[in-house]
Order: C-alpha cells, then sequence, then structure tokens
C-alpha cells in the first residue's frame, strides 16, 4: 500500500519545485494543525506557508548541493516522511494537502512516537514497518535475535517502497536480475544517508529536534542493506581526504584504503565528483550519524571487539562536543556502547562481566547530560545502567543509583518503558510489590507492542504476572489470550492456574518442570516467594467451601507437614485478613465465619476511587503531551491584531463612508 | 615481604583465641592484625598483592566477623560482611566455570564464605529486613543457577532459606524445630536461635489473639513453645491477656463503636474523594 501512494508522489517529480512547494506548505500546515479549533489562526498560517514556499524551493536546490538524480528523490521522501512526522501532532485537521495519507499514517504511527501519551491501542496487523528501530531497540536482550529475523523480513516491503518512490520502472521489473538489484539496493541507501544530512542540517539550524529523530528513525530501514563499501563511499564523498574524522570512520569498517580507490574510478562516479565540489564544513552531527552507521555496521556484522573499540573512542570524542542538536545522537551512540559490550566475554552474569568495565564511563556521561541539561542522554544512560548493573545482579547498587537520580519525565517514551521496567524488577526483588506492580503496568502499557518489540512486551508481562500473583491477584485471562503473548507465556499460564486454585503439589511440578525456563526470564526467585500466596489461596478456597472443616483435613488437601503448621498457617491467614474464620483448638477444626456482602464495605467505593483516578491521570497525561507549534500565540496576536486594525479600518471607512455619503449627499443637494 | 610471617602468627592465634572463646583477646589481636593489613594496604584486594596476602586479609576479615557475631554485635558484623564483599567478589571469578581468571588463584578453600553469608542471612532474617534479605538472596540465587546448581546445597544458606519461607508461610513449629541446637549448621548460627523464638513467639501471640476466642493455658504453653504454664501466665500478662478458669481469653475488640468509627472515617474520605473529583472536573470543563 505505501508503495502506491509513493510512487503516485514521485509521478510528479517532473515539476521539482511545485513539489517542493507542496511539501514545504504541508510541513507549515501541518506545524499548525494543532491548534485546528482555533480557527482563526488557520488564514495566518496559511500565508506564512505560501510565502515560505517560494523561499524553501530556492533553498532547498542550493541547500541540498546533489545531483539531478537525487534531486527528486529527496523531495519524494521528504514528502514520505512529512507524512509519517505528521502523526507526531496529535491532530491533523489542517493537514489539508495530504490528508487522507497521512492521517492514515498517524493511527498507524502513533506508538512509536516520542510524544505519544494518549492511549489508543493500535490493531495488530497495521503496523507501518518504518518504526522498527526505535522499536527494536526496545527490545530486551534475549529478543534481540529473534527481532532481527523479524526486521529482515519487514524491511523489505518499506525498501522496495522506497524504491518505487524514486524510480517505479525499473523495480517493477523483476527480470533485471539480483546484481543490479543489489547496485541500485546500494544506491539508494546511499542516497537516503545522503537526505538524512540534509536533514540533520536542516535539524541544526532550525534547532528542532524533530529532524534528528525522523534520521533515527529511518535507521532502521536501511540497517540491512548498509554495508561496508556503501559507508565506505559515503564517506569519502562526504569529506575531503584529509579530514581526520573520515579516516578514523574508515579505519573503522576496514576500508582505509577507500579515498584513493575513490580517486581512481571518480572518472566513472558521476554523483561524486559533483559532491566534492560543494565541499563545506561537516556538522558534528552528520560525523555521529555516520559513527552510528557504522556501529549498527559492525554489530550486525557481529565485529564485536572492534565495535567495542570503536565505540570507546566514539564517546570520548563526543565528551568534547557540547551542542544540544547532537543529544538524541549521542543518546543512541552510547546504547550502542553498552550493547557492544555486553556481548564481550567474560559474560554478564559474571560478575567479572566486560560490562562492569563501562560503568565509570557510563557513570561519568550521566553526570555530564544532566549538567547540560541533555535529556536524551541522561534517560538512555540510565537505563543503561540500572540494565547493567541487573545483569551482574547488584541490585542495591541499581536502587542506589535510582534513589540518587530523577529520571527525565521529558524522556522519549521508550526510554520511560525501559526505565519502569527496571525499577519494576528493584521493587519486586525488594518485596514492595504494590510498586512494584504500578511500575510494571507503566512498563506494559507504554511499551510498542508491534512484533519488534515482543521481547520487551514479553519480559514486563511475565514480570508483571508475577507480580500480580504475589501480591494475590490473579492476573486476566485475556493476557494469555494475546497472539505475541500466548507461547513466551504458557509457563505462567499453568502457573496461574495452580496458584489460583490453589494447588501447592501442582504448583511445585510447574516449577520443577520449567526451572529453567523461569531462570531464564529471572522470575526464579520471585515464583519461590509464591509458595505461600498457593497456601493461602487453598485456604481461602476451603473456607469458603466449608463452613467447618478439621485441621488435619487442611492439612492433607494442602500437602503440609504436619497438623501442626496447617494450625499455625492458618491463624496466620486469619490474622492476615485472608479468611474470616476461627479456630478451635482442642477439637481442631476450623470455623468460617459468615461472609458478608462485599458491597456493604468500603471495596467497591475504593475500587471506583481507582479507577477514577486511572482516568484523571490519563486526562492530565494527554494534555501535557501536547505539542504547540513554537512562536504560535504571536503569530495568532498578530492576525489578531491585524482583524482588529481591519475592523478598525471598516469602522473608520464606514464612519468615513457615512460622512461620504452625508457629503455626497450634501453635494447632491447642493448640486 | 616482612610482615607476612607476622600476619600469619597473627591469624593462628585468632584461630586460638576464638576457638577459646577467649573474645577480650581475640578483639585485641584483631586490631592489630587489621592495623598490619592496613600498613600492607591490603584491606581492599588489588592485583599488585600476592595472592597469599590476600587470602590472609579475608581470613582476618572472617575471623573478625565471627567474634563479632560472638559479641552479638550487629553493626560491627555488617561492617566486615561488607569489608569482605570485594574479596568474595573476587572468589566468585575464580569459581565461574568455563574461564580461568588471569590473576594467580587466591587460596579459596579456608574461606568461609558462605558461612558468612549465611550468618548475614539469618541476621537480616532476625532484624526482619525482609528487602535486604531478598537482595542478597537474588544475587546468591543467579551466582547458583550460573554454576549449575540451587542455593540449597549449601547447608550455610540453605538454613536461613528456609527458616524465612517457613517464616513467611507461617509454619512457626518448623522454624522452632529448626532453632534446636541439633539442627543449626554451626554453633555461631544458634546465637540467633533466642532471637528468632521471640519473633516467632509474638507471631505466634498475634495470630492466636485474632483466631481463637478462647484457648487453655495448657494448649497455649505447647503452641507458645513455652517451658512451663507459669511461663504462660507472665506471657499472658505482658500481652494484657484475660485468665479466667484455667483459659486464656483474648480481648475482643468491640465491634460496635469500631463500625462507628469507620463510617465516620469512611464518609470522610468518601468527601475528600467527591470534592476531589468536582475540583477536577472544574479543571477539565
Amino acid at each position: 500500500m505505501p508503495a502506491e501512494r509513493r510512487s503516485l508522489r514521485s509521478n510528479s517529480k517532473s515539476d521539482t519545485s511545485s513539489s517542493a512547494n507542496g511539501e514545504k506548505a504541508r510541513s507549515n500546515s501541518q506545524a499548525s494543525s494543532s491548534n485546528k479549533d482555533k480557527s482563526a489562526s488557520g488564514r495566518g498560517a496559511a500565508n506564512k506557508a505560501k510565502s515560505a514556499a517560494t523561499k524553501k524551493s530556492t533553498n532547498n536546490a542550493s541547500n541540498s548541493g546533489m545531483g539531478d538524480r537525487d534531486q527528486p528523490h529527496a523531495n519524494g521522501s521528504d514528502l514520505m516522511e512529512n507524512g509519517v512526522n505528521g502523526s507526531e501532532d496529535i491532530e491533523m485537521g489542517e493537514d489539508s494537502a495530504g490528508a487522507p495519507t497521512s492521517s492514515f499514517n498517524a493511527s498507524k504511527d502513533r506508538q512509536g512516537d516520542e510524544k505519544m501519551t494518549v492511549v489508543v491501542p493500535p490493531s495488530k496487523g497495521s503496523r507501518l514497518p518504518g518504526n522498527q528501530g526505535k522499536d527494536g531497540d526496545v527490545a530486551m536482550h534475549g529478543a534481540e535475535d529473534e527481532d532481527a529475523h523479524k526486521s529482515e523480513a519487514e524491511v523489505d516491503p518499506r525498501a522496495k517502497a522506497v524504491q518505487g518512490l524514486s524510480r517505479s520502472a525499473p523495480f517493477t521489473l523483476p527480470a533485471k536480475g539480483i546484481g543490479l538489484e543489489l547496485l541500485m539496493m546500494r544506491k539508494y541507501v546511499h542516497a537516503d544517508i545522503k537526505t538524512n544530512f540534509s536533514l540533520l542540517e536542516r535539524a541544526v539550524s532550525h534547532f528542532d529536534p524533530r529532524f534528528t529523530l525522523r534520521v533515527l528513525r529511518s535507521i532502521s530501514s536501511m540497517r540491512k542493506h548498509i554495508t561496508s563499501d556503501v559507508l565506505a563511499q559515503v564517506i569519502v564523498e562526504t569529506y575531503p581526504a584529509s579530514s581526520l574524522t573520515a579516516s578514523f570512520l574508515l579505519q573503522a569498517i576496514d576500508q582505509p584504503g577507500a579515498f584513493e580507490s575513490a580517486l581512481a574510478s571518480s572518472q566513472m562516479e558521476v554523483d561524486s565528483e559533483k559532491n566534492k565540489a560543494s565541499s563545506k564544513e561537516i556538522l558534528p552531527e552528520v560525523d555521529t550519524y555516520l559513527s552510528i552507521l557504522v556501529q549498527i555496521h559492525l554489530y550486525d556484522t557481529k565485529n564485536i571487539h572492534k565495535g567495542a573499540n570503536f565505540s570507546t573512542s566514539l564517546i570520548e570524542r563526543l565528551r568534547t562536543l557540547n551542542r544540544r542538536t547532537l543529544d538524541s545522537l549521542a543518546a543512541r551512540v552510547y546504547f550502542y556502547y553498552s550493547l557492544f559490550f555486553e556481548q564481550m566475554a567474560p559474560l554478564p552474569p559474571s560478575p567479572a562481566a566486560a560490562v562492569t568495565s563501562i560503568r565509570q564511563p557510563l557513570l561519568a556521561a550521566l553526570r555530564t547530560a544532566v549538567l547540560r541539561k541533555d535529556v536524551d542522554t541522561q534517560a538512555t544512560v540510565m537505563t543503561l545502567l540500572l540494565r547493567n548493573y541487573l545483569l551482574t545482579s547488584h541490585i542495591s547498587q541499581a536502587d542506589l543509583l535510582i534513589s540518587h537520580n530523577r529520571f527525565p519525565a521529558s524522556a522519549s517514551n521508550n526510554q520511560i518503558a525501559r526505565y519502569l521496567y527496571y525499577l519494576g524488577r528493584i521493587r519486586a526483588i525488594q518485596l514492595q510489590y504494590t510498586d512494584a506492580h504500578g511500575h510494571l503496568i507503566g512498563a506494559t502499557r507504554k511499551s510498542p507492542t508491534s512484533h519488534s518489540a515482543r521481547g520487551f512486551y514479553q519480559a514486563s508481562h511475565k514480570l508483571l504476572v508475577v507480580v500480580e500473583l504475589l501480591m494475590g491477584d490473579i492476573p486476566d485471562r485475556g493476557i494469555f489470550r494475546q497472539a505475541a503473548l500466548e507461547r513466551a507465556m504458557h509457563p505462567y499460564f499453568l502457573l496461574v492456574q495452580a496458584v489460583s486454585v490453589g494447588d501447592l503439589d501442582g504448583f511445585v511440578n510447574i516449577v520443577n518442570t520449567y526451572s529453567s525456563t523461569f531462570r531464564k526470564d529471572d522470575t526464579y526467585t520471585l515464583i519461590l516467594r509464591l509458595r505461600q500466596n498457593v497456601i493461602k489461596t487453598g485456604i481461602r478456597m476451603m473456607s469458603l467451601s466449608y463452613s467447618r472443616i478439621s485441621l488435619r483435613d487442611i492439612c492433607l488437601r494442602l500437602g503440609l507437614d504436619s497438623e501442626e503448621s496447617a494450625e499455625y498457617i492458618v491463624a496466620k491467614a486469619i490474622r492476615d485478613g485472608v479468611i474470616e474464620a476461627t479456630l478451635d483448638h482442642e477439637k481442631g477444626f476450623m470455623k468460617s465465619k459468615e461472609v458478608g456482602d462485599i458491597y456493604a464495605t468500603r471495596e467497591p467505593g475504593e475500587a471506583f476511587h481507582e479507577r477514577i483516578r486511572a482516568c484523571l491521570g490519563l486526562h492530565d497525561e494527554s494534555v501535557k503531551a501536547m505539542r504547540f507549534p513554537m512562536n504560535q500565540h504571536r503569530l495568532e496576536l498578530k492576525s489578531a491584531q491585524e482583524a482588529r486594525e481591519r475592523e478598525r479600518e471598516l469602522a473608520k471607512e464606514i464612519q468615513e463612508g457615512d460622512m461620504d455619503d452625508e457629503d455626497a449627499g450634501g453635494d447632491f443637494d447642493a448640486i | 615481604m616482612p610482615g607476612d610471617s607476622d600476619l600469619k602468627s597473627l591469624v593462628s592465634e585468632l584461630n586460638n583465641a576464638l576457638n577459646r572463646k577467649d573474645l577480650d583477646t581475640t578483639t585485641n589481636l584483631l586490631s592489630r592484625a587489621k592495623r598490619s593489613l592496613l600498613q600492607h594496604n591490603a584491606l581492599i584486594p588489588n592485583p599488585s598483592l600476592s595472592p597469599e596476602l590476600t587470602s590472609l586479609a579475608r581470613q582476618v576479615l572472617e575471623l573478625g566477623a565471627l567474634a563479632s557475631i560472638r559479641q552479638t554485635d550487629a553493626p560491627t558484623f555488617t561492617r566486615y560482611y561488607q569489608q569482605l564483599q570485594p574479596f568474595y567478589d573476587l572468589e566468585r571469578d575464580a569459581g565461574a566455570p568455563g574461564e580461568k581468571s588471569s590473576q594467580p588463584t587466591v587460596d579459596i578453600k579456608t574461606s568461609q564464605r558462605s558461612k558468612i553469608t549465611g550468618l548475614y542471612l539469618l541476621l537480616l532474617l532476625s532484624m526482619g529486613d525482609s528487602t535486604g534479605f531478598h537482595t542478597v538472596l537474588e544475587g546468591l540465587v543467579e551466582e547458583a543457577s550460573l554454576k549449575g546448581k540451587s542455593v540449597e546445597d549449601d547447608p550455610y544458606i540453605k538454613y536461613p532459606v528456609e527458616l524465612e519461607r517457613s517464616l513467611m508461610e507461617g509454619s512457626y513449629d518448623k522454624v522452632w524445630r529448626e532453632t534446636k541446637s541439633e539442627r543449626v549448621p554451626s554453633e555461631d548460627f544458634g546465637l540467633f536461635s533466642n532471637v528468632l523464638v521471640g519473633t516467632i513467639r509474638s507471631e505466634i501471640a498475634d495470630c492466636s489473639e485474632k483466631a481463637y476466642p478462647s484457648l487453655p493455658i495448657s494448649n497455649a504453653k505447647n503452641l507458645l513453645f513455652l517451658e512451663s504454664e507459669g511461663a504462660v501466665i507472665e506471657f499472658a500478662q505482658q500481652r494484657g491477656w484475660v485468665l479466667r478458669d484455667g483459659r486464656i481469653y483474648f480481648p475482643v475488640e468491640p465491634e460496635a463503636t469500631r463500625s462507628e468509627k469507620d463510617i465516620l472515617m469512611a464518609s470522610g474520605t468518601v468527601i475528600e474523594n467527591t470534592i476531589g473529583y468536582a475540583r477536577e472536573l472544574e479543571t477539565i470543563v
């Protein structure tokens, strides 16, 4: 479907300037779209869009400095990404130019969005594959490989769509052969990277992080097609041969001789020559972007040690730069940095793991990020540190980190989800189940439900189910029916069944059967704590079904060691308020009290209160998540002022008109 | 190194003193040993230390921990435990399967790691610090599963773990049986028995108040693990229970006043909530 839409757009590529116009106008109107209900501003915005559009079309041509070949493509992909980007705004009202397509996109893309707090449960199959990278990164350790496989399958349509976009003609013919396809693929990835450069430049000049985020989002789609050749080509074209950065990057991808070979073949490569001509100052953002691509390439090709070394020196370089437009890129660099070290031997659970060696740099990065008010890096590094501590089960350290740091509230959704998950884990280990439950609920709700982030989704749900059981609640059966969870959660489903009927033997059996699974999920110790819950549920069931039962029978049914134990356990259950009953020691039985009407108690009111509070919280969060374009109020003021002036003029004219009339009348009379 | 032999003799003296239960001498020796460690810069393990010295340092600290437990000095014990952690981390490296640590291996045979850790767990348990207990345990479980074992394989660790489980479950009779001297894995663990029995007794008393309307004194003796009926009477008086006709009557909270108070409380919260909703609604509209 996206392919159609895009090729439709690219039909108009002959008219470059008009397409640029359209794009700019749309991006403008999209910017103003968030206040659609304030129709007063609509006119002003449209006016501005028009005036800006002409400026833009010239700007675009000179700015990108790309060959003719790239030009239509750049516009095309801008268009498309505008469509995607449009979804970042909550309302789409004014988006007249691309309304049908982009609003469609919006509903699908909500999830990956940075500012998404409105809970719109999206239908699963309908996700745009474009969000891969974001989501993929959320994925937990265990699911990483699995994700890679999935994304392979998923990226393809997208890549096809991109191809279809810029030149639909050659690619609709399947007979072209694989070699050519690869070649073309290279060219398109190459062109994409170039497009992203211009986006980065725009991000810097407009000081708008959204452009950078757009660039980062596009990484996932090209991830599968990055080869060291493509990277080398881009680097050679971007940097002058003397650049230190260039040689640093080329070293990392094993192509130190790329400049020489490029020079030799420069006669053949038409566009590389063109780019050389327009050599100018290269932004650190571009450097970092290319470095991220190199990191990803090294990671995907399993060059772990090389990647780790490269990342270490990369971070050294980053630390010297203090640019706010670099933040989100830097955060991504740290992410891959830590990923590399996690894969290095000795592997994590051992206390001498390689990951422990990066705690120092990460802590330093956290300190710097806080001082620079660099929210992106701060959030990312904090989650990385927590993960790091938990990997080697240094729980008290992780707890200390949390208590001494405040997680930035404006961090991106995915980081918040991760942070909540780790927090939930720590609290669960510390027996603070209520806290843990709250955090985990947040994590599961914020986690993307797409295929690629399934690992995270599953991990957080597993933990949530165990914590709910520990709290004495029985998780909703619906959780286990979700397609994304059904298989992974099966052991947990059996566990829940055992706990909910109070079957102690069954519980022990399940724990033994699936102990390796539970250990792998890091829920084993938590599950062992469930034993008492099973017993309690068992007692409750018996107290509900019998008005009087002997301790001996209780002991037999629960599989306890002795009657004495049973008596103490029942007494404790009564004390903890699990059951309403009394014990008779001499005759050795438990007598249940009459169960009161629950609606006569405060419980329904409390449940109601909780729900109302949740709704109000949701409302508050959605209000907070609304975004308004900068300086829009000034525009509004201006238009209001204009309107007032017009009114005044009108009034004046009317007055004057009256006078004229009178005058005229007078004249007339005079005549 | 000149001080090596000196330290060695100190350690053996310490061992002797501790075996003789001569705690005053032990304290003296300990402070001397620690000073000598400080001179060797061996209080924290570092790669430059010879493995021999590292293991000596660990032994000194372990003996110190044991001595402080016998003096029932919990803060000092905790301090020793924390100081021992870096040494034990080294040990975990060496013990991890599949990789040989590059450093010359420290002699880990003399280590009393599991004993000290078990004692620490028991201390946390007797102080009712279940958060700390589970945090430490989580690390141990992880480590054990790495080696393909479970924590219960270690008698010193198994003891506190099982105690905790029984306590949480409410099988107080199990706890009681475990604290008997023959079940305790080492005499140092026995030091906690009194504390634990005290804990379970008050737990049982709490439960009984709620669970039984009344109880014959003779049964209460068994339930509370007390030696004589006199002790029961004393205990009952401490808790303010009424003794009549050879039975204990537990104080029943008067229902009527409670429910009245309940209603007052409930209406208070209801009013509060409703006002809250009204305010929120106003801000929304």
